[in-house]
């Protein structure tokens, strides 16, 4: 469906990739599916540099504070809404909505969470650059301390079930 | 988490037990590969190997049933032992060999599934042959990657390969039978040299010539394809088919393997294409508990699941 890319994408880049799948649902609209308890996710592209999810959101799905390690990454929301919020030391998260037209970007240094928000079901486009493949799962213990977990990207885009990183 | 998300069978696909019925076959030869007992237990003899004593009871169904069970498994695979080379004997003394593994196996019932093993030597290679053993249940088909590892082999193989595509059902290459290592190798040389030497050829073969003629046939590689996928970018550099590492009918078995090596190719194809195989007795399940609970679920489950129940949705 797509060429094969021959380095990796810097933002723009994997904004604009994003955003013209987007504007191609005919070649994605078959893959929309939801589930009550979870998220669903369908690999869309892959190759050396660039992999393409659409994941699809309803019921407040969360994916807790997570980052991409190496990868960077484009997400496109093509329905509905999703929050997305950003890790604040000693403050509240930073935190922002997007909705169907609108894209983020995120470096690989950065660690955020995104939830799904509204009462209609959300559909989002993501690249990924490199293709992911470990990723680090925060977890705020009793006492308030951060811990990170290391994991593969198969536990955020072939998770067993809901909650696959941890809040 | 634990939550089991669906009834998708824990799958094991690439096992080897010699039923009775091949034990005694090949007890039977006068010539190798052959079975005979000598005064400490059975001895295997294999053309231009020393003869190697064999422990019988690694091929006990019982037991290895007992062990799928401890391991969380109930779908395992069984292969024949592309070393003892049987696929490669003259046809007419082949079949009486592949007679004894299928009906041998096919009889164990649950867990145990096969793959089918045909004489290439015959007339189509097993091309004849391969429907009444899909019939008979086999699960795919096994070639050694010998077979496989040229444009030559797989003209040869075309009708089989193509039987398989027809039938939707996948190919298995596996590494063996090795030529004779040279004297005084310890037993691990073929398996650390030709083995992993063959599978890079069949997998570049498979790039080169072979997904152009099977576009849709399903291929598992066992032993991760020797690694040969982790040398992509090399492929490239020399303007070979890199692209081939996203082929995404091309499956890799992680037997032998631990976690560094299958988090590495994990790494370059993902994780829908790795599949859990123990290549029991010869070696123990590998311990992949630090990639995580989802990896083990893809290799297990979703991937053999898809491997060998094409998803109508795959267009």
């Amino acid at each position: 469906m797509l060429p094969t890319h021959l380095h990796d994408l810097d933002a723009d880049a994997l904004t604009e990739l994003v955003e013209g799948i987007a504007a191609r649902p005919e070649t994605w609209r078959h893959l929309v599916s939801h589930r009550p308890d979870a998220r669903t996710y369908e690999q869309l592209h892959r190759d050396d540099h660039v992999a393409v999810w659409l994941i699809c959101w309803m019921n407040d799905h969360d994916t807790g504070f997570h980052d991409h390690d190496l990868s960077a990454g484009a997400l496109s929301v093509v329905r509905g809404s999703v929050c997305e919020e950003r890790l604040v030391l000693g403050g509240a998260p930073s935190s922002r909505t997007v909705s169907a037209g609108d894209t983020l970007t995120f470096a690989a240094s950065d660690i955020h969470r995104v939830a799904h928000a509204g009462s209609e079901p959300a559909v989002t486009l993501h690249a990924y650059s490199p293709p992911l493949w470990r990723m680090g799962a925060y977890e705020v213990s009793p006492e308030g301390t951060l811990r990170r977990h290391s994991m593969s990207y198969a536990e955020e885009l072939r998770p067993l079930d809901e909650g696959a990183i941890a809040a | 988490m634990g939550k089991v998300m669906s009834s998708v069978p824990r799958s094991d696909l690439h096992q080897h037990l010699w039923p009775d019925a091949l034990i005694r076959a090949l007890a039977e030869r006068v010539s190798p590969p052959r079975l005979r007992h000598g005064a400490d237990g059975w001895i295997l003899e294999l053309p231009g190997e020393p003869p190697c004593p064999v422990a019988l009871a690694d091929h006990d169904p019982v037991a290895r049933a007992l062990e799928a069970e401890r391991d969380g498994i109930d779908r395992i695979g069984i292969a024949l032992s592309v070393p003892l080379g049987i696929e490669l004997l003259p046809a007419a003394e082949a079949q009486p060999l592949l007679d004894a593994f299928h009906d041998g196996v096919a009889e164990l019932g649950e867990p145990f599934r096969f793959w089918a093993a045909t004489a290439l030597t015959a007339p189509g290679a097993g091309a004849l042959e391969i429907d009444a053993l899909l019939d008979r249940g086999a699960i795919g088909a096994t070639v050694p990657a010998g077979a496989l590892a040229s444009e030559v082999g797989l003209v040869r193989l075309s009708a089989l390969l193509s039987r398989l595509e027809a039938r939707d059902v996948p190919l298995f290459v596996h590494p063996g039978p090795a030529p004779s290592a040279h004297r005084g190798a310890p037993s691990w040389w073929p398996a650390m040299t030709a083995y992993v030497a063959d599978m890079h050829a069949a997998w570049h073969a498979w790039a080169a010539w072979g997904r152009r003629s099977h576009p849709r046939l399903r291929v598992l590689f066992a032993m991760l394809a020797g690694g040969a996928p982790l040398h992509a970018e090399r492929l490239a550099v020399r303007g070979g088919p890199a692209g081939a590492v996203h082929d995404e009918l091309t499956f890799f078995d992680v037997s032998s393997y631990g976690p560094r090596t299958v988090d590495a190719m994990l790494r370059v194809v993902g994780a829908d294409r790795l599949i859990h195989g123990s290549d029991r007795p010869v070696a123990e399940p590998p311990l992949l508990g630090a990639l995580g609970p989802s990896v083990a679920h893809a290799l297990a489950e979703a991937n053999p699941d898809r491997l060998l129940s094409p998803d109508p949705v795959t267009a």
